[in-house]
Formats: C-alpha cells, structure tokens, sequence
C-alpha cells in the first residue's frame, strides 16, 4: 500500500514529504482506503478534519478548490460569514486555479477560513475551511507557485460528498439535522416530508428505534446527545393529532413492472412504499392478519401501539400497494409462481423461531415451556399463552427478553424473574428499557445460567440454575462468564421463556437451494443491492442480515426498491457513488468520540413524560408519552448541525 | 440563579438566560444585527459573538444560555475581527443606494457598518441575480439589499404562525422567497422587523426621509382590538404607518388594514362635511343641520310607524363605551331593542 506523505487529519500533523520511507511516520488518525472505486485510487483526501495527502502529485491548491466550493455549495446560507465568506474563498480559489491569483489572495483566504471557523452557526461552517488553512499552512509553496506562475491548473479527478456523524451512523441514512432543524423551526410538515424521503414508518421508528444515531450524535461531547428518536416519533404523532393525511407524490419510472413482496415487516413494507412511489404494482404477501411483522408480533403495544403500526402501513396501502394478508409463501403460494409471475421478488420475512439453549428438559415439550417469540406473539394477539401459570422465567438479555418480563405483568403474572448469564453492564438490551423494568419491579438474576427445566406430570415447576462469574475476555470483548461450582438452586416457576435469540423459517425456500443461505439460515445477497444470486430475488431484513435493528431492516427494504426499479428498467445494479461513499466512511470515521468541539454545554436534554410505573405495569397503555410541542422546538435547537464536507481526489 | 462574569463584572441572572440578555441587564452592549427582543434568537449575523474562557469557539451571545462560573469576554482583537468580516462580507454585493433607500437614517446595517468603521472591503464575488418577487404587492422586496438575517422569516413563522416566507437555495444562491403566497395575509410583519431597507412598504416609496417625518402615536381606528400605531407624517401628511416594538396590545404587530389602509384619510373624495340631499343633489351642510334633519325623521317615522320600524347597527370600530351609549340611545330615546353590532353580522 503507498504510504501516506502528509496528514493533518484530527490535528495531528505527519509530515513525511522529505523523509525517505523507511522513517516515514505512521499517520494514527485516519484509515485512508486505498481505494474508492475498485479502479481509482485515493489519492488524497481533503474534510472536515484535515488534509491527507498519498500520492506526492497531489495538486492541493486544485483540491482546496473544488473542496472549497463543495462546501459553498452545501451551505445552508442561514449565517452570514459561512454563506458569503466560502462564496468569496471559491471564487479566489478558482481565480488563483485559472492563474489570475494575486499574492494578496492567500492573505484573504486565511482570514476568512479564521473568521468562518470560528463563528459560523453550525459545522458546515465551522469545520468546512479547516483543511483550507492546513494547506495553506504546510503547501505554502504550492500555492505562491501557482500563483507566480500565472498559469491555469489541471482540473483533478474528485468525488464529494456531504455527511454528518448522526446521518451517516443511520443505517437508511436519513437527513437528520435537516429534519431535526425543520422542526426547531415549527415546521413539522417539512420535517416528516424529509424523514418519508427514506422512511415511510416515522412513528414506528420514532418509538422502537436503537437509535444509532444519538450514540454518534457530537452534542454528547460537550453535554448529552439530542433526542433525535422521540422528535421523529413527535412529528409523526403532531401529523396524526390534527388528522392530516400525508399526501404521497407517485412519480413513475420509465418502465414499471410488477413485484411481489413477502413479509408485511418494516423492511416489506418500506420496499413496497418506495417501489410503490415509482410507479410499480406490488403485491405484499403476510403470513399474518396483520401488518408489522416483528414490529407488531414481537414489540408490545405499550412500547408500539398497534394502531399507529397500521396506520402508517395502511398509507403504504392507501398508496396503492396490495397487501395479502393470510397468505403463506410456501404454502398458499410457491416461491417459483410468484417469480415466475412478478418482475421481482423481495424476501422479507423476518426471524420468527425463537433459538433453543441447550438445556435438559428442553426437548419434552413440558406445559409452560414457550419461546419468548411465541410469548410475544400471544400476548400481542390478546391470548395469555399459559394461564395456569402465575410465576415466569425468562432467559436472555436483549430486547426481546425485557419485552418478555414486562409483557408478563401485563396479563397478571405476579412474579417475574429474568435471567442473564453476564450482568448487566453487558446486557445487550436497551439501558432505557433495562431501566424501565426495573421501575416495574422485574426480578433480575445476573451471573446465573440456567441448567434444567425441572417438571411435574408434564408441567413446568422451576428452573435449575446455577451462579456465574465473569472470567477472560472472549471474541467478542465480554469477558465469559463461567459456572461457580457448587452453586446450584431452583427457581420456583411454571414458565419458563427462553428469549436468548431469533432464527429464519425459510420453509419457503424449499426445493430452492439455488436461493443461497448461510449456516445462521440468512439468505445471501450482495451487501449494497441486495440482490441474491438468482437476479429477480432479492432480501432484506432480519432474514438477510440476521436479527437486527427495525431501522437497518428498513434501510434493506428501501436499497432493494432502488435496486429492484433498476432492474426492471434495464439498468446495472453496480455500486453508486453513495454505496461507494458508504464504504470509504466505514474507514474514515465520520464521528470522533474524542473530539474536543471547544464549545460550551450545558443544555439538558428534553425526557418524555412517562406513566407511573406501579400502575402502568399492569395495562397495555403506551408508557412513554411524547414531546409537546415547545419541548420538542427546545430539543431540536439543541443539534449542532454537524454538517461535513469531503472531497476525495483520484 | 446562575451567576458569571462578562468582562469582569459579576452577573447574576436566572437558569436558562442568554448571554445577550445578562449582558444587557448590567448595560454591557453586545453588537446585534438579526437579534430581536420579540423573537426566539436566529443566530445568522454573529455579531454578538463572544469569547467564553477555556473554550476554543467564540459563541453567539443570543443563543447561549449562561452557566454557573463562566468568563465572558465580550470585546477582543478576534471578536473585532470576526464582526468586521461579518460585516464586510454582507457588503460585498450590497448597493450603495442608501441615498435612495427608504430606510437610510434607520438602518441598523449603516449603523453597525458606521461602528465598526469599515470604509472599504477587500472581499469579492460575482453577483447573483435574485428574484424580486414576494408574497404580498403592498411590500416591495429588494433582493439585492437583502443580508439574510431572516428576522422576516422567523417572524412570519413565530410571531404569526403562517410561513408565507422561507428560505431556499444553498450557499451564496440562499435567499427569501415566498413559498405560500396564498397564506400571506399582508400583515407587514416580515416589514416591521426588517433592519434594512430590503422590504419596503410599496405605497409610501420615495415619500419622504426618515428624519424628516415625524412620528405621531395613536390608536388605529379599523376595530376594537385598540392597536398602538405611529402615523408618519410630513407636510401635513400621512406617508405610513408604523408601529414600536414591545408598545400596546399588539406589541409591534399590526393587521394588512391597519399596517396599510390609511390612504383615505388624505384622500380627496373624503368626506369632510356633512351633505344633505335637496333636490336629488348632495349640497354641504352643518353638522346642527344635518343631525336636527335625523331626529325630524326618526320622529316622523316613530309616530307613524312605531319605535320598531327603527333599526340600529354600530362598528366594531367603535370603542365599548361608544357602542354601550349607542345601545343606550336606541333602548332609552328610540324605544326599540333593534340594535346590533356588526362583529355579529
């Protein structure tokens, strides 16, 4: 791999431009890829962190100005300095490039990327001329050259591309400090016609969502992060509190054709929203009598109403989108009629089965023995899956297991225990949801593993289990837990919920083994298209990637819209310059935990109003009440705007 | 309470104050451009700029709420700089027609620009042609002396809550535009709190020089709400109407009929006399004339026909006393309850 020779990225500058390059300094900020597209080269890279120069004939003063007027372009034009001051930086910069440059133009230039810099409202601003004044400072000589020399530069080979931390840790990416500002500006309707751009389920999302995005959102480094999920959920519900209905602008491709989609999940539903948006006939297939998949079946209303689920998803019906409801592929209908029938299938059935744990007592199919899907499934259909039994156990320590404990107060269970091998700083699950069930009073059992499903006449009457202690660190990081010996004691229950993860019934693919799976029983697609081996199938969601985030499956469902509308109107399904993008800022981290932003904090956070935990444990009514309206205006000011430009040169 | 320091002097003010407004309650004058006393603050001219100790960013004092135990610095080589760029850079491109502009001698622009001292700007760009069009044909939109503080749009969102007005483009293209013109009601607010002469009342242009005219308080007469306006007299003229920030009910707002509907009073066919009809023609006459003619009638018509052949309608322009004695005289003197108001209509 060519070394790199200059970088300033993250304030560390590693200059080896005249060392030979056995002393070459290593550059320890950045992981330049080597390349963008398989057949161009990164040669250098110009952003809002710095200068990274690889290859020695690196025209940087070219680089400055194409980056330069990337960023004018991308300014919002809401501040004064940023909006004129990188107008007149790209245009001086463009002079100097067609040799009309004057000494006293670098002047110019360092004066107003320091007066940006320092007071521009958001980062776009704030962050934009940054590698301006690197360059400046250490290809001085570059500069004066070129401008001695009177003549016109080479005009390079560049991409650019605008992100941000929170947009670009977004699995579907959506444009959340645009929408975040609507809002801020008591322009509700234009925020949700942002997030719809991508997202057709803002208020499932809005409620449900792991939001990767606050955990890379920079306001945390200088106070907490912004409460990016509950002010989608808050337009989303403004929209439905005054009884609007969103109005869908249906603009057809060139040619339209006919898709069937299996699973009315949110990645189903999401792909039939935007194949539906470009003019196709899609017909969703729903093993259900209802929409939502996961969504409906494993979330419970008092986290995700049932009614907001199907309202958004009988927009996408509304729409024009067909939805069978009761209908098998597999069954009612075979996987190679609907191929044969529709232009394009899209697979997105989700991980219904719930996994086994290896325990004695496991296989006999004791009365009160049930998965912790299965006990989701029959809550959520308003059925008590065991009524003889008063006393739970449910195993595992994600999501799904909290559900499960919560759920269980909910049809009048009166002891619940949950139980977890590791503790509970390495429970997968939701800190806010850990917290909410300890509120509702929810046994918790760390360090213990379950050893033996104890019966009596076919019945569940306790759990053996026996103590754990964390020992080495294991592949993934967690230290392992392993069993204290001698430990063993009983916990008196008569159900026993095992919750400790999800697998695919992909009984549809039967007789299909050119349809390729993993051994966790995923089907394979290409990452970024989602098209399987057999061109007109294509996957997304839990049944692709595994259990996941509802966000990433949606962000599945949407890539295959795209891909499937290429497909139909003939067009190759290779990488775009954003699936390229995608990839490079995999490397080169958008966000930086580290960061010091040298602003000054202190704004708290807005929290929803919550129902009181000794009487919400026992009904099905939403917990979390959302933002009123000022709350959510005063929450949304909070965003920084950390808007960033790079410019790669290839 | 919070307490801190701006520029050296002890500051105690409640949790959630802005820097701005500390420093405004111990008279340290930070310099606003886009700041307005009755809107959230906007952020885009950051003039008000400040240094806060041991954080490398300068912020903008108005949306910067204040914590416990910081040091402000309010002037600095730096912050001098930056706000000199920031006017600067808002001068490149804006004409030079002060001579010609409505607002010239009012402008908070040619004030800070006169402040600051800036005689000449060593920043460029090619000139961008802006469409001058805009939601309302009562105001006059000049794209060109337009700087983007976007007081107009903010106060056409928050203080009216309608949105005729947003920003569109990005970069230098950015400008005001009118993204609903049916929503707008000609209310003038985006005109009220414009400190520049990019908006401009369209029936007074090129009347007369701000400080030739001089502003008359009153009370607008168009409905009961009692409304504080400024009547800009010249000559014996009304050129426009005004109102002050923070004054009356209306605190500055003001409706299209107030804001603009004042051409009749020096309109010539006003009437400024009674008339009388004598032989199918309008002839001038005294008010005694005229009122002793009504009250003939009314007489006349209650004799022959009774108290109910007699009907009254009052304004809402009239105050609650007025439209109480109005009632009063159609109960006590007429002798009919045939009375109504025209808010019920």
């Amino acid at each position: 791999m060519a070394e790199i020779i200059f970088s300033s990225w993250g304030g560390e500058v590693v200059d080896n431009r005249t060392k030979e390059s056995q002393d070459f300094e290593p550059v320890n900020t950045v992981d330049l890829p080597e390349y963008f597209r398989q057949d161009e080269a990164v040669k250098a890279l110009m952003g809002w962190y710095g200068l990274v120069v690889r290859d020695p004939e690196t025209d940087v003063v070219d680089l400055s100005r194409v980056y330069i007027q990337e960023v004018q372009s991308k300014s919002c034009g809401k501040c004064f300095l940023c909006r004129i001051g990188t107008k007149v930086m790209a245009e001086t910069l463009e002079r100097i490039c067609n040799g009309q440059g004057k000494p006293e133009d670098l002047g110019v230039l360092k004066r107003l990327a320091e007066s940006i810099r320092e007071s521009s409202k958001c980062n776009i601003g704030q962050s934009g001329p940054l590698p301006i004044l690197d360059a400046l400072e250490h290809f001085a000589a570059d500069f004066e050259s070129v401008i001695n020399a009177k003549k016109s530069v080479t005009a390079g080979n560049y991409h650019s591309k605008l992100t941000a931390p929170c947009m670009d840790a977004c699995p579907i990416h959506l444009d959340i400090p645009n929408y975040v500002e609507c809002i801020k500006e008591g322009r509700f309707a234009d925020s949700l016609d942002i997030i719809r751009e991508k997202l057709p389920l803002p208020g499932i999302v809005g409620r449900v969502c792991v939001r990767p995005c606050e955990e890379h959102c920079r306001r945390m480094n200088i106070d907490a992060p912004i409460s990016i999920k509950f002010l989608k959920r808050f337009v989303a519900d403004y929209e439905l509190s005054k009884g609007k209905e969103p109005k869908f602008v249906i603009a057809p491709s060139a040619k339209t054709g006919k898709v069937a989609i299996v699973g009315a999940g949110p990645s189903g539903a999401t792909c039939a929203f935007h194949l539906t948006k470009m003019g196709h006939k899609v017909t969703v297939y729903e093993r259900f009598d209802e929409p939502g998949g996961m969504a409906a079946m494993g979330i419970p209303d008092y986290r995700l109403p049932r009614s907001i689920l199907r309202e958004e998803v009988d927009r996408i019906e509304r729409m024009g989108a067909q939805f069978d409801y009761e209908s098998i592929v597999g069954k009612d209908v075979k996987l190679s009629q609907l191929e044969a029938d529709n232009d394009a299938v899209f697979i997105a059935i989700g991980a219904h089965l719930g996994t086994t744990m290896g325990v004695e007592g496991e296989e006999e199919n004791y009365d009160g023995y049930i998965s912790g899907v299965q006990y989701l499934l029959d809550i959520n259909q308003g059925r008590d899956p065991y009524p003889e039994g008063k006393k739970v156990a449910v195993i595992g320590g994600g999501n799904v297991a909290i559900d499960c404990v919560r759920c269980s107060f909910r049809i009048e269970k009166d002891d619940v225990h949950l139980i977890y091998r590791r503790t509970k700083n390495e429970m997968p699950a939701d800190a806010v949801e850990i917290h909410d069930a300890e509120e509702e009073k929810v046994n918790f059992n760390y360090l213990t593993h379950p050893v033996k499903i104890l019966a009596e006449n076919g019945k569940v009457v306790g759990l053996r289990c026996v103590k754990m202690e964390l020992g080495e660190p294991d592949e993934s990081g967690r230290r392992r837990p392993v069993p204290v010996e001698g430990s063993e004691f009983v916990i008196d229950c008569d159900i026993v919920v095992p919750a400790i993860g999800q697998t695919m019934d992909l009984s549809l693919l039967e007789g299909r083994e050119d349809v390729k799976t993993t051994r966790w029983k995923t089907i394979v697609v290409d990452e970024l298209t989602k098209q399987s081996d057999q061109p007109k199938i294509f996957s997304g969601g839990d049944c692709e990637t595994g259990p996941g985030a509802l966000i990433t499956a949606c962000a599945g469902g949407r890539t295959a819209a795209f891909s499937i509308d290429k497909m139909i109107n003939g067009e190759s399904l290779d990488y775009t310059e954003d699936d390229h993008f995608q990839k490079f800022f995999s490397k080169v981290k958008v966000f930086d935990q580290a960061e010091d932003l040298g602003l000054l904090g202190g704004r708290e956070r807005k929290e929803l109003e919550m129902l009181d935990p000794d009487t919400r444990k026992f009904t099905n009514d939403e917990v979390e009440q959302g933002f009123s309206v000022n709350d959510a205006m005063a929450e949304a000011d909070r965003c920084l705007r950390c808007y960033r430009v790079a410019t790669i040169k290839v | 309470m919070v307490t801190l320091t701006i520029d050296g002097k002890e500051v105690t003010v409640p949790q959630g104050t802005t820097i701005l407004e500390a420093a405004r309650s111990v008279d340290i004058k930070i310099p606003t451009l886009c700041y307005h006393d009755r809107m959230s603050p906007i952020g885009s001219c950051r003039m008000c700029v400040v240094e806060i100790e041991g954080f490398a960013h300068p912020m903008a004092a108005c949306t910067t709420p204040v914590e416990d135990g910081i040091e402000v610095a309010t002037i600095s080589d730096r912050l001098t700089r930056i706000r000199q760029d920031s006017l600067k850079l808002i001068l490149v491109n804006h004409p030079l027609d002060c001579p010609v502009c409505d607002k010239g001698g009012e402008c908070l622009l040619q004030d800070l620009t006169y402040e600051f001292g800036i005689d000449q700007v060593e920043y460029s760009a090619a000139k961008v042609d802006r469409d001058s069009q805009y939601a309302s044909p009562l105001i006059r939109y000049w794209p060109d002396r337009c700087i983007m503080c976007l007081r107009c749009v903010t106060a056409c969102q928050e203080i009216k809550g309608i949105g005729a007005i947003s920003v569109k483009g990005d970069g230098y293209g950015a400008q005001v535009v009118t993204v609903d013109a049916d929503k707008c009601q000609s209310c003038g607010e985006c005109l009220q709190v414009c400190p520049t002469g990019a908006l401009t009342e369209d029936l007074s242009r090129y009347k007369g020089r701000t400080w030739l005219i001089e502003r008359v308080p009153t009370t607008c007469t168009y409905c009961g709400c009692g409304c504080q306006l400024e009547l800009n007299v010249q000559a014996g003229r009304v050129m426009a109407v005004t109102a002050q920030d923070g004054v009356g009910v209306n605190q500055g707002s003001l409706c299209v009929k107030g804001r603009f509907g004042y051409e009749f009073i020096n309109s010539d066919e006003r009437l400024t006399t009674p008339l009388i009809k004598k032989n199918g023609k309008f002839e001038e006459a005294s008010w005694d004339e005229a009122l002793t003619l009504v009250a003939d009638k009314f007489s006349a018509i209650k004799a022959e026909h009774g108290p109910g052949a007699i009907g009254g309608l009052t304004s809402a322009r009239c105050s609650n006393e007025e439209n109480y004695l109005f009632q009063k005289f159609m109960r006590a003197a007429v002798g009919t309850n045939n009375v109504d108001h025209c808010a019920r209509l």
